[in-house]
């Protein structure tokens, strides 16, 4: 569970956060919207602590992210935009192994969790593949694999789709859908909220720092238009079974 | 280009720390011994090293052309002098037999380079060199393999968009300081995302260390290691 | 689920260094990429490459401490096996037997040098504020120094005299360099390119 209290937060004195309280559930799949500047990406680096609150406070299952970023991190598993500069070594296997590797797990425990982790991204076997050689959609989902490594609670996602084609978008989006099934928590920002909002509990969102709107995806979509996001027909948004 | 290529090689079995011990003994006892038995020895080992390495000959010494090229150069230079009398041919001797034993030194390399993966480089560094410089190293290496090709890309990325933009009719430094602004911004654009990236993958100085073990084979390629360096004494 | 204690004992590398270490390593892979940056020079029988203008934005934007130390990076990689040296070879031997690998060797000390005359110590200012005389003067100590290992080097390698080392690996390149230099001159001014 990931907890924020009354969180502010502010960049040469220009208001990025302000007053943000919320709690994202386990095994919740969470959308977060919003405009450019509007906060997202802020509030997401809060939830591993590679941005800590001016005043407030964020817990990870219970505990401070300030005072236990170790903790924090294998538990909020964080992939950003462009996945191909996110990648610390040249071969597949190699690179999704960094994670555990930081976190002193014996080989044979690091060994599980690659081939756990590359299978729940559908890239079983390809762990000796050079990154550069794969397709877009692949190094997203290798990156994703990456932040699985750790075993997160929550799997957090910052503008997943960028620079994706249709192909390559759907084949993370069923991705993200499997893993949701099998209880992990997801929060995927994003401006463009084509077929996401069909997998989505929840969407969340933001405008100029505050949350706009809280609510489940069928009541969210009203209004979301105003603030800059585009808003999918609810019928193209309905991808959840495929 | 030399590159590692997977194979089964005797040397493709051995442990990158007993291969680069072989290398720098090869390279000290061929500086080290410049008569021409010494040079017929050295060609000796460097052909066997070449042969059970599979190291393609040609395609080795085309890699290193401007290597040779300089090599040449330098008994050449050796060779002429301002006066009388202009060119003496004996004086390149000894600069020719330093030249070639250095060629050597380069082939035997490149049995280094075809038989070890990044992966056992990178492990070796991180066994050998303790604490965070360690760390560092090990992790460096692997990131500039890593990014070596994505910054190959954008270089020329930024070369074609200036020879579309009539490029070619501007000056040398001009075109030099346009490459290097664009490219370092790009590079450190790119290496300000792998550091959140890192951080929230823990990037720590204590992870566990790489699986690296010593085999019976290594053993001779220490013994031969070790001769080469007490060969100094010979 | 995590226990109280299971982290205690990895120890994260600090935000800031994490930064720095990054931008050095991309650095290190510019450097070799730069290595198939040749401009066309009339007196060389190999490319010039643009490597000893990466070797000073080294110093000039990542100090005397992480621009050598980004250079060393570039060397270890290239040893590695990494094609990342003229005409794109790596492996250890390069380093130790190529004529001109007295370059390469000078090549961290030049980015140490240059970065120690700019920066004035440890902490990095920013080169647009340095006052020009000083940039030059630490670009010139930077590329004097890989002169002088580059000489050195090769006379002892091939056993020729400095001079004639002098003659065949470092006179007819002091043109191309100092157009980089100059290159970098007007990166600084640009003052578009921020240290951390």
């Amino acid at each position: 569970m990931i907890e924020f209290d009354s969180v502010t937060y502010g960049f040469d004195d220009v208001p990025v956060l302000e007053d943000v309280s919320l709690t994202l559930a386990d095994g919740e799949f969470v959308v977060l919207a919003g405009a450019n500047g509007s906060g997202k990406t802020t509030l997401l680096r809060h939830c591993n602590g590679l941005i800590e609150p001016d005043s407030g406070t964020v817990l990870v299952d219970g505990r401070s992210v300030a005072e236990h970023p170790i903790a924090a991190r294998s538990s909020v598993g964080m992939v950003f935009q462009h996945p191909r500069d996110q990648f610390v070594a040249a071969t597949v296997g190699a690179d999704v192994a960094f994670g555990p590797e930081n976190l002193g797990l014996a080989r044979e425990e690091i060994e599980r969790r690659v081939d756990a982790a590359l299978e729940a991204v559908n890239l079983s076997g390809r762990d000796g593949e050079r990154i550069d050689t794969l397709s877009g959609g692949e190094q997203s989902r290798v990156a994703i694999a990456g932040a699985l490594a750790m075993e997160p609670t929550h799997l957090v996602l910052d503008e997943p789709f960028t620079g994706l084609d249709d192909p390559a978008r759907r084949s993370v989006l069923e991705r993200l859908e499997a893993l949701s099934r099998s209880g992990t928590g997801i929060v995927v920002a994003t401006h463009d909220l084509r077929d996401v909002v069909g997998l989505a509990d929840r969407v969340i969102a933001m405008r100029d720092g505050h949350v706009a709107v809280d609510a489940p995806p069928e009541r969210a979509l009203e209004g979301l238009e105003s603030f800059g996001i585009r808003v999918p027909k609810l019928k193209a948004c309905d991808t959840g079974e495929r | 280009m030399l590159t590692y290529e997977p194979d089964d090689t005797l040397a493709h079995r051995l442990d990158p720390r007993s291969k680069l011990a072989v290398q720098i003994g090869f390279a000290i006892a061929a500086l080290a011994h410049t008569t021409p038995a010494g040079l017929v020895a050295s060609t000796l080992l460097a052909g066997a090293i070449l042969v059970t390495t599979r190291v393609p000959l040609w395609r080795t010494l085309w890699a290193y052309r401007f290597a040779l090229v300089v090599l040449a150069a330098g008994p050449l230079v050796t060779m002429v002098s301002l006066g009388s009398p202009w060119v003496e041919p004996s004086d390149g001797v000894g600069p020719a037999l330093a030249s070639y034993r250095a060629l050597l030194v380069l082939l035997v390399s490149a049995a280094y380079v075809r038989s070890t993966p990044i992966r056992d480089s990178r492990a070796a560094i991180q066994r050998t060199i303790p604490g965070k410089p360690g760390r560092l190293l090990s992790t460096g290496v692997a990131l500039v393999f890593r990014f070596l090709p994505v910054l190959q890309r954008d270089l020329r990325t930024i070369r074609d968009a200036m020879a579309a933009r009539l490029g070619t009719e501007r000056s040398a430094l001009e075109r030099a300081s346009t490459i290097g602004i664009l490219g370092l911004s790009r590079a450190f654009t790119r290496a300000d995302r792998l550091a959140l990236a890192m951080q929230a993958r823990c990037f720590s100085w204590n992870p566990t260390l790489p699986h690296l073990s010593f085999s019976r084979l290594d053993v001779p390629a220490f013994v031969l290691a070790s001769a080469l360096v007490l060969s100094l004494l010979v | 689920m995590n226990t109280e204690n299971e982290h205690e004992s990895v120890d994260l590398v600090d935000g800031t260094v994490v930064r720095q270490f990054a931008r050095a390593a991309l650095l290190a892979a510019l450097m070799g990429a730069a290595a198939l940056v040749t401009i066309p020079y009339p007196l060389s029988p190999a490319p010039v490459t643009l490597q000893v203008l990466v070797v000073f934005l080294a110093g000039l934007y990542l100090g005397p401490l992480w621009g050598g130390a980004s250079i060393v990076l570039y060397l270890a990689a290239g040893a590695a096996g990494a094609p990342v040296f003229s005409n794109m070879t790596g492996g250890p031997g390069v380093l130790l037997s190529e004529p001109t690998a007295g370059f390469l060797w000078a090549f961290p000390i030049g980015a140490l040098v240059v970065g120690l005359v700019v920066h004035r110590g440890l902490t990095l200012r920013d080169p647009a504020d340095v006052p020009l005389p000083i940039v030059v003067v630490g670009l010139t100590a930077g590329l004097i120094l890989i002169y002088a290992g580059g000489t050195s080097w090769f006379a002892w390698l091939i056993g020729t005299s400095l001079s004639e080392a002098a003659v065949t690996v470092a006179i007819p390149f002091v043109p191309a360099d100092l157009l980089k230099l100059a290159a970098a001159v007007v990166i600084v001014r640009s003052g578009t390119i921020d240290t951390v």
